[in-house]
């Protein structure tokens, strides 16, 4: 399901055109990234986790050359889906 | 800080922004994570522009070994959701880091910071394979996040109190700037009034010195000579009266009282006298007569320096100046020729 499909679909669920819909997801996005700014996590039951974890630092090698190289940390968005949604994969 | 929101308050504060009514955007929250899911669900991928890419991994069956027993055992294939954030939403995200840079170093240093990070970081493999785990490095990843954020602020705060401090010294400096003028002027003034009453001090110490010395002398001499001839007697006749013997003392003590104020005085005219050998009125007290002499300038030699030379006091450069007719005394490099007058006295 690509980015159209998506917005068709919560069109017409929402009963809005689909200009109006990727605006509204794009203020939603919007939404959440201040809240991920504050060091909130967005927890959906049903649906999952969306935080912001911090990854430390860490030394990669390259297996080719060899090269040591010092990763620095960085901030990355998580996803982890609910227990819910996991025992509908089964 | 470090809590969880939950469906109702993200509609909460996507309401606020967006202008939908209440219901409406809580509905609308429902609906586009419902979509995500079961699109996830149905056809194993769903895009989201703006925010990234929900994925249905299949993983294969592997072997694995149990940590605390060491017997292997298999962990059976199953279906991973699997999320990739949107390549510009990472960026912001990561906007904090955004400074650091992937760096070579050598395998010394390389050892070095996986020592320090070891420690901290040993749990991330275990992560993948059992989701108990991933659930307490989850919480205790919270933590350094905080710190850095506060770390962050403390350093905001930090430059712009020096930006200000700066500011204010800038501020400072140009108001002096303008009011030098002023200032100057009122400084002088005072200085000068100072100097005047220095001048004047000199020259009455000067005058009471001149006489004291020539009154109190020839008294203090008989002073002297009159105690001593009268603590003399009276030291011979120690034992016969208790009342006697203490005279002798404040005898003695005006002795020396006398003597250290005659030094004291004696002192004070030396000082006068040499005061007054070099005071700006002598200055004024000279004409010159002719040349005494021709001098060449050598490297770090002043006006000052070559008066003491002839005259033997610096006090007379002025003179040498005048006879060479000097407008500024900066021209006078090493190895210019400068006359030197003859004085006479006035």
């Amino acid at each position: 399901m690509n980015n159209k499909q998506f917005l068709t679909e919560l069109s017409g669920k929402c009963h809005l055109s689909p200009e109006q819909a990727a605006e509204q997801v794009q203020t939603l996005i919007g939404v959440m990234e201040s809240v991920w700014n504050n060091g909130d996590s967005v927890s959906l039951s049903g649906f999952g986790v969306l935080e912001v974890k911090k990854k430390n630092e860490r030394v990669s090698v390259n297996p080719v050359t060899g090269v040591r190289m010092l990763v620095p940390p960085k901030l990355v968005l998580t996803y982890k889906p609910s227990s819910l949604l996991k025992d509908k994969l089964k | 800080m470090n809590s969880k929101i939950n469906l109702s308050q993200l509609a909460d504060l996507f309401a606020q922004i967006s202008g939908l009514s209440k219901t409406a955007s809580e509905q609308f929250v429902k609906a586009f994570f419902d979509i995500i899911s079961q699109g996830v669900l149905a056809e194993g991928l769903v895009k989201v522009k703006g925010l990234g890419t929900f994925k249905l991994l299949q993983m294969e069956d592997r072997e694995s070994v149990n940590v605390n027993t060491g017997e292997r055992f298999t962990i059976e294939g199953h279906q991973k959701i699997s999320f990739t954030p949107d390549a510009e939403l990472k960026e912001r995200i990561n906007k904090p880091f955004a400074v650091f840079e992937t760096v070579e170093i050598t395998a010394e240093q390389a050892e070095k910071i996986g020592d320090d990070i070891e420690t901290g970081y040993s749990e991330e493999p275990q992560s993948d394979t059992s989701e108990i785990s991933d659930y307490t490095s989850e919480q205790t990843d919270n933590e350094p996040k905080i710190k850095d954020i506060t770390q962050k602020r403390s350093t905001r705060v930090l430059l712009k109190l020096i930006t200000w401090v700066l500011s204010l010294i800038l501020l400072i400096g140009l108001v002096m700037y303008i009011l030098w003028p002023i200032i100057g002027c009122k400084l002088l003034t005072m200085f000068d009034d100072k100097i005047a009453e220095k001048a004047q001090v000199t020259t009455i110490v000067e005058t009471k010195s001149s006489l004291t010395s020539s009154s109190v002398t020839p008294e203090q001499s008989q002073n002297i000579e009159k105690p001593l001839m009268e603590t003399e007697p009276i030291v011979n006749k120690n034992p016969e009266s208790v009342v006697k013997e203490q005279e002798p003392e404040p005898a003695v003590k005006d002795i020396s009282d006398q003597v250290v104020q005659q030094q004291f005085n004696l002192n004070r005219e030396d000082m006068a006298k040499s005061v007054s050998l070099f005071t700006e009125a002598d200055t004024v007290n000279y004409r010159i007569t002719g040349k005494l002499a021709v001098h060449t300038v050598q490297n770090g030699e002043t006006l000052a320096k070559i008066s003491f030379m002839y005259y033997g006091t610096k006090k007379l450069w002025p003179y040498i100046a005048k006879y060479n007719k000097m407008s500024s005394f900066n021209n006078m490099g090493a190895g210019s020729v400068i006359n030197i007058p003859k004085l006479a006295a006035k």
